[in-house]
């Protein structure tokens, strides 16, 4: 019975609206343009959040990642030492895995500083030896040939990875599989490509995360047998030469609720082994749950500014409403003198007001999708569409509708009936 | 006294001032009147005489500063304005002028509006005014807007939806005073029909011959009942 009379309230505000088109839209620009810049805005920060989550995600979420650092320059006085000596042991991958309950699996990562060229093109990349689950772990899938099994690193084969990016470098037209790269001075055979890294570098550098289309994986035992843990540099005039047994470990945690304690343990038995800070720890979740805040901070504060164009938007309706309230004096005497009560005036009134609202927001939803599928396409940015944005922006029109028709709707239901039966 | 079955209106000692104190103007001033149900009764006197401010009154669109008005037993001038929204609604019929249709709206639609706020459910108040455009002649105009209709047809729309809600009185403040006078003839013998059917019409007109035909006049001046007398209706006007 309500919902009819409503219905049929809306209907008529509906009908009223046709009747003057061209001002119920411009009445309504306000409200799209508002609209449409909060749902620009919403999607934009879900796009890049979307992005932010599963980059993390292929971090792992389970994960804390150990890396070695060279420690700050320490005082000259016992710079005898001719070879730096500094970051992860194996000792310290050993007792993580052997104490730490809540640890599901280690994996541990040497990072070979070789140079890697094929015929006499140079390549700028890093070689990582890892254990054969490492790929799998981080979700790294090969499109071509496969990942290393438990053979490869028995035997210490000399093979190895690479991703699709880096075949594009190489500016050959071989089959990748087969081909045989040089790192360092030794021969490795290509055995799997790894699909395209689809993440942006900028969101990376946001994070704080390695570039890893770069990369080029070896097998762990590889690696260690024919490169060791001493790496010698050359540079300009001075040459440097350190040793570092393991260049990262990553602990696996059995779930996500037992990362931070994890974290946490890891941290104080590290601190006991080692005098200096060599090592950094990097736990993906707590860089979710940071990036998820800033992400928040953000948000709130671009609803916030594209918010003042709703409020400009419903002062325009208001407006507008009042103009029509005088013209329409005489109907609402006409109706007062036939029965309705003022809630009635008001209802009808803030109906149309409601009605012009919705009708906007819903043009400004769709505004704002157009807007930033734009953006989008001219800009390298990330949008995430959702479908719950209509939703969102018809209750934010229809508050505003609320909003700024309860004054014009008032003063309508207020007015003195004989008083507006005798306006012209 | 009151509470008698037939009686429809009793002022007692009504009054009307616009402004306070001294300034104060009085439009109607210890205004006595008792009219029964089913009683033509015809309001006269020129322009200033509070004949309109009395219908606003009667009409319950207004409340009088002094005295007190009855309405089939009710005291009126305490009531609050949505009761008094209520009985504008339900137990007045107003005719105007000036029509006062709605301009957007078809026939068909303004002859519903009364029944929109009496929450009479859609399919039954349709029924109910093409019941009752067919009365008034106006069966084939349902779908016009009023634009497109005479003045005659235009308050013949009125008079449907003054009818609609089935009231005990209907109102009619100068109903023949912008229509020719062939269907001002025209309406006047409508609301003679109506009176014979049983209704109660209060009219204000400063028309004489129109006055000459009704049985009961109450002639106003300067916010007093100059005259009150009851007269033998002119064969004539009833005839036409």
């Amino acid at each position: 019975m309500w919902g009819e009379r409503l219905a049929e309230i809306f209907f008529l505000g509906m009908k009223n609206l046709l009747r003057n088109k061209l001002r119920s839209f411009l009445t309504m620009l306000g409200m799209i343009f508002g609209v449409g810049s909060v749902i620009a805005m919403l999607s934009v920060g879900a796009g890049a959040r979307h992005e932010i989550l599963s980059r993390i995600q292929e971090l792992g979420i389970c994960n804390i990642i150990i890396n070695s650092v060279q420690p700050p320059e320490e005082t000259k006085a016992e710079d005898i030492a001719w070879m730096s000596h500094y970051g992860l042991t194996f000792d310290d991958a050993d007792y993580i895995e052997s104490t730490i309950p809540t640890v599901k699996k280690l994996l541990r990562v040497n990072l070979v500083k070789q140079r890697i060229s094929y015929g006499s093109t140079r390549i700028e990349a890093s070689v990582l030896g890892v254990e054969p689950e490492h790929l799998e772990m981080f979700g790294l899938d090969v499109c071509r040939g496969r990942r290393f099994n438990m053979i490869d690193s028995a035997t210490c084969a000399r093979v190895c990875i690479i991703r699709k990016d880096l075949v594009k470098q190489l500016k050959t037209v071989d089959d990748p599989l087969g081909m045989v790269l040089k790192i360092g001075r030794r021969s490795f055979q290509v055995i799997g490509v790894l699909a395209d890294e689809q993440f942006r570098s900028h969101t990376r550098k946001a994070l704080a995360i390695d570039d890893r289309s770069q990369e080029v994986y070896i097998p762990y035992s590889s690696s260690m047998r024919t490169f060791g843990t001493v790496t010698y540099f050359q540079k300009t005039g001075s040459r440097e030469i350190s040793e570092v047994e393991l260049d990262q470990i990553i602990v696996q945690a059995e779930s996500s609720d037992k990362v931070l304690p994890t974290s946490l343990m890891t941290a104080a038995m590290l601190k006991n082994f080692h005098e200096k800070k060599d090592y950094e720890i990097v736990v993906p979740l707590e860089l979710l749950q940071q990036s998820e805040e800033t992400q928040q901070i953000f948000n709130v504060v671009m609803v916030l500014i594209a918010s003042i164009s709703l409020v400009v938007g419903g002062i325009g309706i208001a407006n507008i409403m009042l103009a029509t309230i005088t013209e329409r004096t005489r109907e609402i005497g006409i109706r007062r003198a036939l029965g309705a009560q003022r809630k009635d005036i008001m209802i009808q009134f803030l109906t149309e007001t409601v009605a012009i609202a919705a009708v906007g927001g819903l043009l400004g939803a769709l505004f704002g999708v157009v807007a930033i599928l734009g953006i989008v396409e001219f800009t390298q940015w990330k949008a995430l569409i959702e479908p719950h944005y209509i939703i969102i922006s018809l209750g934010i029109s229809c508050t505003v509708g609320i909003l700024f028709g309860i004054f014009p709707a008032r003063r309508a239901a207020f007015m003195d009936p004989i008083a507006a039966l005798r306006h012209e | 006294m009151i509470s008698m079955e037939q009686v429809l209106v009793k002022l007692e000692k009504v009054g009307k001032k616009y402004g306070i104190g001294t300034a104060a103007l009085t439009v109607l001033d210890d205004i006595e009147l008792s009219i029964d149900k089913g009683e033509f009764v015809g309001f006269v006197g020129a322009s200033g005489s509070g004949k309109t401010t009395l219908m606003n009154i009667l009409g319950c669109l207004d409340r009088p500063s002094e005295g007190k008005y009855f309405l089939l037993g009710d005291d009126i001038s305490s009531l609050s304005d949505d009761r008094l929204s209520r009985i504008r609604n339900q137990r007045i019929g107003f005719v105007f002028q000036s029509f006062n249709l709605i301009p957007e709206l078809t026939v068909l639609e303004n002859v519903e509006v009364p029944l929109f706020y009496k929450k009479t459910p859609r399919k039954k108040r349709k029924a109910k005014c093409l019941e009752l455009l067919d009365a008034v002649g106006l069966s084939e105009r349902t779908t016009h807007q009023p634009a497109q209709l005479s003045g005659g047809e235009c308050q013949r729309v009125a008079i449907a939806r003054a009818l609609v809600n089935e009231p005990t009185m209907l109102l009619a403040d100068e109903p023949t005073g912008n229509l020719d006078s062939r269907s001002g003839m025209d309406i006047l013998k409508l609301f003679h029909d109506l009176h014979r059917s049983g209704k109660s019409i209060l009219i204000v007109t400063h028309n004489l011959e129109i006055a000459a035909g009704l049985p009961r006049v109450v002639e106003l001046r300067d916010g007093r009942v100059l005259s009150d007398r009851a007269q033998r209706p002119a064969a004539k006007a009833v005839e036409a």
